[in-house]
């Protein structure tokens, strides 16, 4: 028996995290007013998202702060995680201890942090910058991805031993000649990885975004997490079926980088679930 | 100077996650003047701590500790045998698809994962339907905006956090040392509870760890799940500085949180070292009778 209960019981673990995915998506086809109550199939949901303009625009504003935060934490992460692993020292532990900090605190704590910050910096100080929505959402949404993207390429670096690079500086190659043809090849596949899990962080960004976010420049979770008070609609499954399948795609994308660099499933999963 | 590559991340992450966190700190001593006023830092005090923890407020603490403690606990009581069984069990040709089964869940949107369990448990959805006609209850599922349905939530949500680290965990203790074990005589339960778990204990801590700390902030599934009376501090917090507008009340109350967060964990530290501390007396001796 108790080589059956195991098997059974993941299997319906599965079905109970699949459960409510598979219903959204089945719902992003009903075609009714609310998306609790089904009426009929069909694919309205689906033209709404090309006739509303208040959906595209806030599934762009997603897309674009998505890019550019994930831009960010990406050329910031991978120098921090490029230092961390070639010049260690005391200076580390007190680096990784306010990344530690970073990824241990609750969201809407950061949330309520970086609102009032940014009200004093747009208005108080006088800086303008901090009054665009686009910055402050690209800010909030950077600062969980540079974490990820510094251990991701720390711990890929740490595991590859310096010998390329003395070799490259024993050849007469200035320092940032060997930065940039052998340090940076070797961290390409965390540095990679790194991008696409801060878009899809960025993308599903929600309680720091609701906060910091100005009118105008919303973004897609935000909207959905207005929409909940106001009423669902079928709408809000049809773009998030969309988005599932973006999603999807740039994690299959991943798991390939990370496959092709000859991480085996175990280090993926430890990539993945953020380091 | 060692840090000069690391340096734009450290500027850029102390002045957008330190200096506001800072911030809220000193928030949390000052008061909230008049109701045209988020905020005043004129006399500083602990008023907002005492405030944050009246019965008013207090309860919603006890809740969220109620919610963090035995979600977690479930989420480790559910995601164990699951990991175990793929890092140990399944046959490795399948791991990696097995393993990309519980990832997809987790980066699927948080927001949207927990409005499709909205849609599954509203009283006029397809579940309340099924379950009224083959007569498990009288009326309509009355289940959403509860305590229950927040809780169904956060495991729901957290649960792949518990798997993947403990999947992790699991992988590496190898087969041959379990092998060695049954070969000195021990059963399947002994190995698993001799070698296996203490092998794969830091793995597990990381797991709960990474599981209780974003659910006890949670924020998103009370909302959706739980209405909007607000039984979660994570909520709490937002409502004072979204709808109260009262920066000072919730800066404390923020500040709260992340001291029974860090509280919390050290006490279970401290009560799970006591715990073991026979075991591994036990072991010690054991250990030196045989050499």
């Amino acid at each position: 028996m108790s080589r059956w209960l195991l098997p059974v019981w993941s299997t319906l673990v599965f079905v109970f995290l699949f459960l409510p995915i598979i219903v959204i998506i089945v719902y992003s086809f009903n075609v009714g007013r609310l998306l609790v109550s089904w009426d009929h199939f069909g694919f309205d949901s689906f033209a709404a998202i090309v006739t509303k303009p208040a959906i595209r625009d806030a599934v762009l504003v997603s897309v674009r702060t998505g890019l550019l935060a994930a831009v960010i934490a990406t050329v910031l992460g991978t120098l921090a995680g490029i230092a961390m692993a070639r010049n260690p020292g005391k200076w580390v532990v007190w680096f990784l201890g306010m990344l530690l900090l970073i990824s241990v605190t609750p969201e809407i704590v950061d949330a309520v942090a970086l609102l009032p910050w940014m009200v004093f910096l747009g208005q108080d100080a006088g800086i303008g910058i901090f009054n665009d929505g686009t910055v402050r959402l690209i800010i909030g949404q950077s600062l969980f991805s540079i974490a990820i993207v510094s251990y991701i390429v720390r711990a890929r670096l740490v595991g590859l031993d310096a010998s390329l690079e003395e070799a490259s500086a024993d050849l007469y190659a200035p320092p940032f000649r060997t930065f940039v043809k052998v340090t940076l090849p070797l961290a390409m596949p965390a540095v990679l990885a790194g991008f696409l899990l801060s878009f899809t962080l960025g993308l599903d960004n929600t309680i720091v975004s609701a906060f910091v976010q100005v009118s105008g420049t919303t973004p897609w979770p935000v909207y959905v997490l207005s929409a909940l008070r106001s009423g669902l609609r079928p709408e809000i499954a049809a773009v998030s079926t969309i988005m599932l399948v973006l999603t999807l795609a740039s994690l299959a994308l991943v798991a390939l980088v990370l496959k092709r660099a000859g991480d085996s499933a175990t280090d993926i999963a430890r990539t993945m679930a953020g380091g | 100077m060692p840090f000069a590559l690391a340096l734009p991340a450290w500027v850029w992450l102390a002045v957008f996650f330190v200096v506001p966190i800072g911030v809220v700190v000193w928030y949390s001593f000052g008061y909230k003047p008049s109701i045209f006023s988020t905020n005043s830092n004129d006399r500083l005090s602990f008023d907002r701590y005492v405030e944050a923890l009246s019965p008013t407020f207090f309860n919603t603490f006890q809740n969220t500790f109620w919610v963090g403690v035995i979600g977690t606990l479930l989420c480790l009581i559910i995601g164990a045998p699951v990991a175990y069984w793929i890092a140990v069990k399944a046959a490795p040709s399948k791991r990696g698809m097995l393993l990309a089964l519980v990832m997809v869940p987790f980066w699927t949107n948080f927001l949207v994962r927990t409005i499709g369990w909205q849609v599954i448990l509203a009283p006029e959805g397809w579940l309340s339907g099924a379950l009224q006609f083959i007569g498990v209850i009288p009326g309509p599922l009355d289940i959403l905006n509860s305590r229950g349905a927040v809780l169904l939530g956060v495991v729901y949500n957290y649960l792949p956090l518990m798997i993947l680290p403990l999947y992790v965990a699991f992988d590496r203790v190898s087969g041959p040392l379990r092998e060695a074990s049954k070969d000195l005589g021990a059963n399947s339960l002994v190995t698993f509870l001799r070698v296996t778990v203490p092998i794969a204990q830091p793995g597990i801590i990381a797991g709960v760890l990474l599981v209780y700390i974003p659910l006890m902030g949670d924020y998103i599934t009370a909302t959706v799940l739980g209405g909007a009376k607000g039984n979660m501090v994570g909520q709490m917090v937002a409502s004072q500085f979204q709808t109260a507008q009262n920066w000072a009340l919730g800066s404390a109350m923020a500040v709260l949180l992340i001291i029974t967060i860090a509280v919390s964990i050290g006490v279970a530290a401290l009560l799970l070292w006591l715990v073991t501390m026979p075991l591994r007396r036990r072991y010690a001796l054991r250990l030196g009778e045989g050499s």
